[in-house]
């Protein structure tokens, strides 16, 4: 029954693929004839030369053309070269792809490690002053603009601290330019955008876990449980929390593509070579193979991180069917 | 009274329910205004965002009478000033008002707040209406179109649509809501699949209805709480989108004040003056605040199922 359940998941799932980087194409393909800025205008290329040099990119096929065989190229493995600057597409993913995840796990984790604490904490003393004021503080990540929060954290920790001569934290970039690179360096420089974007997840997940939890201590077994003498700390953690953190699997599962484009804007703001970056900089340019390999790359994410999601909450949860 | 994946929680005062027993019985729709109306919170952050708007469409008034600066006058000599007088809220790099900036980019980002939310609507429940209505194969078609849109990461989207568009508030409205239809889609086929296998809708088929009048004098009137939810939960997460894509420079275009775009080089000029950076984040953080608030407060005032709890 899981089998099929997966397969069927796993067909719906290559129809979104293949969607989302068609919807994709489509609209780069709009901006096309714009493609090398400036180039119908440079005095020292005859037109055969911009001809030729726009059949090499092939941008002479149409686009659902380029489509068929940009696909057919993937799906070999082969995500073709930058129109850019030449070198392939996959190298430089690759080399954005850890950066991007050193951000993202850290800021994830962190979110994990927090938000359940927190979350269990709300329920527990649920009314109390704390249950409150971690309200008021999920409330206030919900409303808060990333980026205003990150140029805040720098205005502070980097322009004011420094200006003060007081310790402060690097503004940017994953480590110092100059003889940086340790590990105490890149812990550094991972701080401040870190802490950002995980002020989200904190906020999601603690509320989440919060209602998850009191909607689980209200249930029967858990009064059975009390009923038949068992310690409120194996009620709480043994029944309470284990059952409570089933739904937040399927909804960290969900955040698995914002691992790569959730964290653009923070990228952006603390100039994190990253992936979210990559993209944002390359479409910018025009550069469509780039922008198409990693649209492709987080696609995948997305869909493999909904499939995983499913049934990791299938197999967690008894109660689900697979249908 | 528990509320999954909600963001606050907000006891109804007993006074209304000790009230409701000893009413007559009432419409959902007075019940539901009364409930709303009971809750201070959302009542002061409803006002607060009327007020807001007021003050964005009345713009160039207070431009004239309160700040008495125009938004696109330069004071070069003026440049970087700290808040104080004249400068209620201080001067940018080129010495223009930030203040007056500030209520002119409330007109053009809450205005393409409200657009979008209407925009993305309309769209999906027109989707989520036919899908759910007649099942099968266009149900099947919408729906996997719904998730290729779900799917595609959508900063990626509204980055390429940017890029093609060159937007100015009507557009950009537009790009949003093309993202933000697909959730409205899904959420208004669940509803109607459900009210579909109520008695009153066999019932009303039975005496000859067509299949327009059922959509929509008997299926919309029942999906429009969930769509009043909707849209009063998706306003504060606009402007947040909004925001960054102006941020990026994707958005709303300089010399047109936005909340967002007038961070865009903030970090250039923070040695210059850090209170550039303060205020438009502070006015979206507390229009976003409160527009929460306020969808929170209409979600408990006109979701039923809540009652159940």
């Amino acid at each position: 029954m899981i089998v099929k359940f997966i397969a069927r998941r796993l067909l719906a799932s290559v129809i979104v693929v293949l969607g989302v980087t068609a919807v994709t194409l489509t609209l780069m393909d709009r901006t096309r004839g714009a493609y090398v800025p400036g180039i119908d205008l440079n005095p020292a290329l005859r037109p055969e030369d911009i001809a030729r040099l726009r059949a090499d990119l092939g941008l002479d096929q149409p686009f659902y053309q380029w489509y068929v065989t940009w696909l057919w190229n993937v799906l070999h493995g082969d995500f073709g070269r930058s129109m850019i600057d030449g070198s392939p597409v996959l190298t430089h993913i690759l080399e954005r792809l850890p950066n991007t995840l050193e951000l993202t796990l850290t800021a994830v984790v962190l979110g994990i490690l927090i938000s359940i604490p927190l979350g269990v904490i709300g329920a527990l003393r649920r009314g109390s002053k704390t249950d409150h004021a971690l309200t008021v503080f999920s409330v206030a990540g919900f409303a808060v603009p990333q980026f205003w929060l990150g140029l805040m954290l720098i205005l502070v920790f980097s322009v004011t601290f420094e200006h003060y001569g007081w310790p402060w934290l690097p503004s940017g970039g994953v480590t110092s330019p100059f003889g940086g690179g340790d590990i105490g360096d890149r812990l550094l420089h991972l701080i401040m955008p870190a802490t950002v974007l995980s002020f989200f997840y904190l906020s999601l997940w603690s509320r989440f876990t919060r209602s998850s939890m009191l909607e689980v201590l209200s249930q029967d077994y858990i009064r059975t449980a009390r009923a038949k003498g068992m310690s409120e700390r194996r009620v709480v953690y043994l029944h309470g929390l284990r059952n409570a953190l089933i739904p937040l699997v399927t909804l960290i599962g969900l955040e698995l593509p914002g691992l790569v484009s959730g964290g653009l804007i923070v990228e952006v703001v603390f100039s994190w070579p990253g992936l979210g970056r990559l993209a944002f900089e390359r479409a910018l340019q025009y550069d469509y193979t780039t922008v198409m390999g990693v649209v492709f790359f987080v696609t995948l994410l997305v869909v493999a991180g909904n499939l995983l999601a499913d049934v990791l909450y299938a197999v967690l949860d008894p109660r689900i069917r697979y249908s | 009274m528990i509320d999954p994946g909600g963001i606050t929680q907000l006891d109804l005062p007993g006074a209304a329910i000790e009230g409701e027993a000893r009413r007559p019985a009432q419409s959902y729709w007075n019940e539901s205004w009364e409930r709303l109306r009971a809750n201070r919170i959302g009542v002061f952050c409803g006002a607060l965002i009327l007020i807001l708007a007021l003050i964005a469409i009345a713009a160039p008034v207070f431009s004239q009478f309160v700040t008495h600066f125009d938004p696109a006058r330069q004071h070069l000599s003026d440049n970087f000033r700290s808040p104080g007088h004249p400068y209620l809220l201080g001067t940018d790099e080129l010495g223009r008002d930030t203040l007056t900036r500030l209520i002119y980019g409330g007109r053009v980002t809450l205005g393409v707040a409200f657009l979008t939310v209407a925009l993305s609507l309309t769209l999906g429940t027109t989707v989520g209406l036919v899908a759910g209505y007649y099942g099968g194969w266009p149900d099947d078609i919408l729906m996997r179109v719904v998730d290729v849109f779900l799917a595609i990461p959508a900063i990626f989207l509204f980055i390429l649509m940017s890029i093609l568009f060159r937007p100015n508030a009507i557009t950009l409205a537009a790009i949003i809501a093309s993202v933000g239809w697909g959730g409205v889609a899904r959420l208004v086929r669940g509803e109607v699949l459900s009210v579909k296998q109520r008695d009153f809708i066999l019932a009303t088929r039975s005496i000859g209805a067509r299949d327009l009048r059922l959509i929509f004098r008997h299926l919309l009137p029942n999906v429009l709480p969930v769509l009043i939810v909707a849209a009063s939960l998706g306003v504060g997460q606009i402007i947040l989108i909004e925001a960054a894509l102006d941020f990026l420079g994707l958005g709303i275009q300089p010399p047109t004040a936005s909340w967002g775009n007038m961070l865009t080089n903030a970090e250039s000029y923070f040695f210059h003056s850090g209170w550039l950076v303060v205020f438009p984040g502070v006015t979206i953080f507390v229009t976003v605040l409160a527009s929460n608030l306020f969808g929170n407060a209409v979600r408990d005032a006109f979701d039923p199922r809540l009652k159940a709890h």
